[in-house]
């Protein structure tokens, strides 16, 4: 008889990467759990945008993992029952000025090298992806294989399939205490639950979780803000970021006001599936201040005017923000830790979780499995950290 | 009885919504989130009431746990320009 409060594994938090992990693993017919301490998918997860993309990636391991991602994700299309608004046209980015198209014809050629699907557009190709772009856009590039999902839709679909393959789902029980002697025992608000293994997918919150072990995860909470434009002329096909702030990646400094800088703004103009549009984006660290920035929102809608002009009379019907799980070389750590046997962590994916989610539950299945991982996972592991390894 | 539409902005009817309370025994937050039910033009303005007492009627009762529907600016829908205008203060 399987007991209700024990399991195998137990994954904390059921953001998508939670959810993602509890699909694989309950999948591979390893008796788990998912406890979340609301509902699912009701913190950073759903004050997001739904972009599984290459095109900002750096080439090598990043855009490699994103890559592998990817392709498991069309394949979770075939598998969950629960549609989740994914999409598959690609993505683009476009270029302020003539300096950032310089370096994007450098940033294409090395993304085609690495064999990756990109392509330079020039100034009447971006003309023909929307109507509505400014006359002075240089130009930019695409990457063919990018996409778009719902974050919380995909959530629901994964839990709802992953519930199919033997997942015992415990929401609304936040954690307040895990402690470990032969096994794990985790207490909630909601029950107490035992496990011989802990997978940590808390996001911003696993620094929390950490701690209850002596686990000192570094991962910050970074706030970005989106704002919702309601529904009215069809803007563009696919998701838009601007190049801009790839810029620092090639250690060349961007060109933009000081606001725009100041609050780390960047265009990203996504259609979805419900015909609405999200604007973002900003990066701020303030804690754990959800509340609303007027002066980040207006900076953000002068940069989307920069692109979009005519967007000028389009609605806003709403804005939010949500905590992106920073780290400090941008990477996640997926990885067991070695002074917990049976602990691991899959957090800290910053602003990649919704791309990231699929591979980052495989992998953890995989390592529990003692398989060998789809992708390597050593730029991933904890202890870069103390090793002073991280790669910036 | 006729179909009984309560979020006009996403055409969501009664069905729908008690169905998905159902079927998920969810909060109002994820029946929105599930259902588009609130997430129009209007913000939930118009819907935001009769949502939370289908909640209350499907659930039997105050569901002490239950996530409230949240309130996101700006109150009312503004244009991008209005937004972006200089000299806002």
């Amino acid at each position: 008889m399987t007991n209700k409060n024990h399991a195998e594994v137990a994954i904390i938090g059921g953001g998508i990467v939670g959810c993602a992990i509890a699909y694989y693993v309950a999948k591979a017919g390893i008796d788990c759990m998912l406890i979340e301490k609301g509902d699912l998918a009701s913190g950073t997860s759903s004050r997001c945008d739904g972009n599984i993309t290459i095109v900002d990636k750096d080439p090598g391991f990043d855009s490699l993992m994103s890559l592998a991602s990817q392709e498991l994700t069309a394949e979770l299309e075939k598998d969950l029952y629960l549609p989740f608004e994914y999409r598959t046209q690609g993505s683009i980015l476009v270029c302020d000025n003539d300096a950032e198209m310089e370096v994007a014809n450098e940033w294409v050629n090395i993304q085609n090298q690495a064999g990756l699907k990109f392509k330079l557009l020039d100034h009447s190709d971006i003309r023909q992806e929307s109507p509505y772009f400014a006359d002075d856009i240089p130009g930019g590039l695409e990457c063919e294989t990018d996409s778009l999902i719902n974050p919380y839709l995909f959530c629901y679909s994964l839990i709802d399939r992953a519930k199919e393959y033997g997942l015992k789902l415990h929401t609304r029980a936040e954690v307040k205490q895990v402690s470990k002697k032969e096994e794990f025992l985790i207490e909630t608000t909601n029950g107490s639950f035992t496990a011989k293994k802990v997978v940590n997918a808390a996001g911003v919150w696993a620094p929390f979780i950490g701690k209850m072990l002596d686990i000192e995860i570094p991962i910050k909470p970074r706030k970005g803000h989106i704002m919702v434009g309601g529904r009215q002329k069809p803007i563009i096909m696919r998701n838009v970021m601007e190049f801009g702030y790839l810029m620092n990646k090639f250690q060349r400094e961007r060109i933009a006001d000081p606001e725009t800088l100041k609050h780390g703004v960047a265009l990203v103009l996504e259609p979805t599936e419900s015909q609405n549009f999200l604007i973002g984006s900003s990066r701020q660290f303030v804690g754990f201040d959800a509340r609303v920035d007027f002066n980040v929102v207006q900076t953000m809608a002068r940069r989307a005017l920069r692109f979009f002009p005519k967007l000028d009379d389009f609605n806003i019907i709403r804005t939010y923000t949500g905590f992106r799980p920073w780290t400090e070389d941008h990477l996640p750590i997926i990885s067991a830790v070695e002074e917990v046997p049976g602990f691991y962590i899959a957090a800290g994916h910053e602003g990649d979780g919704i791309s990231l989610a699929t591979i980052t539950g495989k992998l953890i299945e995989e390592m529990i499995s003692g398989k060998e991982t789809t992708i390597s996972i050593e730029p991933l592991r904890y202890d870069r950290f103390k090793r002073k390894v991280v790669h910036m | 009885m006729d179909r009984i539409v309560i979020c006009r902005c996403e055409e969501v009817d009664l069905e729908e919504i008690e169905q998905t309370l159902i079927n998920y025994q969810c909060s109002m937050r994820e029946i929105k989130l599930r259902t588009r039910a609130g997430m129009g033009y209007c913000g939930g303005r118009t819907c935001r009431p009769a949502l939370n007492a289908i909640l209350e009627k499907v659930s039997g009762e105050k569901q002490p746990h239950q996530i409230p529907l949240k309130v996101q600016p700006p109150v009312r829908p503004v244009s991008l320009g209005r937004i972006g205008e200089t000299n806002y203060e």
